[in-house]
């Protein structure tokens, strides 16, 4: 059809024309970043079944190599398991004595009991993490009602938070990416932080008041704000060197399997209008007659106001 | 440009009959380079869990393209490039672009170069490979940090390129064995 020369000139062009696309996408990534984000989230909802699919015989041998070191190792085992028991079962006791205790309180307190949120289960279908992210994909099937913003748990501890929806597809921010930024409170010091991801398994803590350090161990729990609910346990302090505390999660951040996405809806802690700083409202242009005061129009203060909108004499 | 090292025994006077099954079959031996980055790339997008399991895909692709692009361009085409680069950039996570420009680059750098590769030896041709592999991720590294707009840590880039360098020599022998037999559409 073409000509040698012809075919020379296309076979010469056809990489720089490739390499100019490259970069078009590669400026679309940094301007439009939300549309390469939905195309790549619409293919691994195409690809939910086969990754389930592929991960299946992992699991098994995972399992088969669990029962197997069990297996070898029964009478260690059923020690661990009867010391583990027994302080379980101490712990039960506590726990059942509190709940009374807490219920008694509430009655007395007249405590509006809060809404039970709504969650879905998911299955994590990808890892869509990379050097620079860290992230999840989770399969939580059709028809679901997952928004962005929802509040992901795994069975310790807060995960992350859902950044983008697909048709089945949800996408969940860890916590421990660079740009995750959680509100928190340190509940010996009873101090606020900021937990902000760095790309490692331990997200740092910053914004800490210098007169409340975070003390070593101490639990962390998510401050009620916006959209986040307060009091869902974060993890513990740790301090890796001295003035640089970070979190040690409580949930499996490196080994993601069953997510539950939490829908707390509007129930976070908003706060109302600070007074001096609620948007005037325009006034509609009404007609005034000349030398009317303002007062009889509005019902208080004082000024005349000559004309406020194209009144008639 | 240089002679590609094909089977002289199978260029023989008498050549088979091109049957539909002989074209098939040359035809995915001649496309295997770039169903390897697929299957790879489509694969480790998988949750096993494995560690280094995304750098581990830009490792695999810019290898593969690096070794096939240097000795034979016939299986692996500049548009096989693109299209292989595309199917990375919808199941990887990082800056849009950044992986599918560098495998064009890196192709252009191989198939031009390709006398000279095969004049120098095995271990130059790596490290050229490995400064390839390093520009390319801090290429990546820095469009994150541009993106982000904020110095982030480059050691997760190093690490990358690391491992890219370090799978090329057992890939580039897999590749060796497999241009002679089971991607040689010259054995179809």
């Amino acid at each position: 059809m073409f000509s040698i020369h012809a075919r020379q000139v296309l076979s010469r062009a056809i990489l720089p024309v490739l390499i100019l696309l490259a970069v078009g996408l590669v400026l679309l990534g940094q301007v439009r970043r939300p549309v390469v984000e939905s195309v790549r989230l619409v293919a691994a909802d195409m690809l939910a079944p086969a990754y389930h699919a592929l991960v299946v015989p992992q699991e098994h041998v995972i399992a088969w190599m669990t029962d197997l070191r069990g297996a070898t190792d029964l009478a260690r085992e059923n020690a661990r398991l009867r010391d583990e028991n027994r302080g379980l079962r101490h712990w039960y006791d506590v726990a059942v004595a509190l709940a009374a205790e807490n219920g008694r309180l509430k009655n007395s307190l007249h405590w509006i009991p809060e809404a039970v949120p709504q969650y879905v289960t998911g299955r994590v279908t990808r890892d869509d993490g990379g050097p620079y992210s860290r992230a999840v994909l989770l399969d939580v099937g059709s028809g679901h009602q997952v928004r962005a913003g929802d509040v992901a748990l795994d069975a310790a501890g807060l995960l992350g938070r859902v950044t983008e929806i697909g048709p089945h597809t949800v996408r969940v921010l860890l916590i421990s990416d660079d740009a995750s930024r959680i509100p928190v409170t340190l509940a010996v010091s009873h101090a606020d932080a900021i937990m902000a991801g760095d790309d490692t398994v331990n997200p740092r803590l910053l914004f800490y008041p210098q007169d409340h350090h975070p003390v070593e161990g101490e639990r962390v729990e998510t401050r009620g704000q916006n959209e986040m609910p307060g009091g869902l346990p974060v993890g513990t302090v740790h301090y890796l060197a001295p003035g640089r505390p970070v979190v040690l999660p409580d949930a499996d951040l490196g080994r993601l399997d069953i997510v539950r996405v939490f829908d707390y809806g509007d129930e976070g802690a908003t706060a109302p209008d600070a007074p001096g700083r609620v948007r005037v409202k325009k006034l509609p242009d009404i007609a005034v007659p000349s030398g009317l005061h303002l007062p009889e129009l509005l019902g208080s203060g004082a000024g005349t106001v000559p004309a406020l909108g194209s009144g008639q004499e | 440009m240089v002679a590609e090292k094909s089977t002289p025994h199978l260029h023989s006077a008498v050549e088979p009959n091109p049957t539909l099954k002989r074209r098939l079959d040359a035809l995915v031996r001649a496309a295997m380079p770039s169903l390897f980055i697929i299957i790879c790339t489509v694969l480790l997008s998988a949750p096993f869990g494995l560690p280094g399991q995304e750098e581990l895909q830009f490792g695999l692709a810019v290898s593969t393209v690096w070794f096939w692009a240097a000795n034979r361009p016939r299986s692996m085409p500049a548009i096989a490039v693109f299209f292989c680069g595309l199917v990375l950039e919808i199941f990887s996570s990082g800056p849009p672009g950044a992986v599918l420009f560098w495998l064009l680059v890196t192709y252009g750098v191989a198939s031009n170069w390709r006398y000279g590769l095969s004049q120098i030896g095995f271990v130059a041709g790596w490290l050229i490979f490995a400064a390839l592999a390093l520009t390319g991720s801090f290429f990546e590294w820095a469009l994150v940090c541009l993106h982000a707009f904020a110095l982030l840590s480059p050691v997760p880039s190093l690490f990358q390129a690391a491992l890219t360098v370090g799978i090329y020599p057992s890939l580039s022998a897999l590749f060796v064995w497999g241009r002679r037999t089971f991607a040689n559409p010259d054995q179809a």
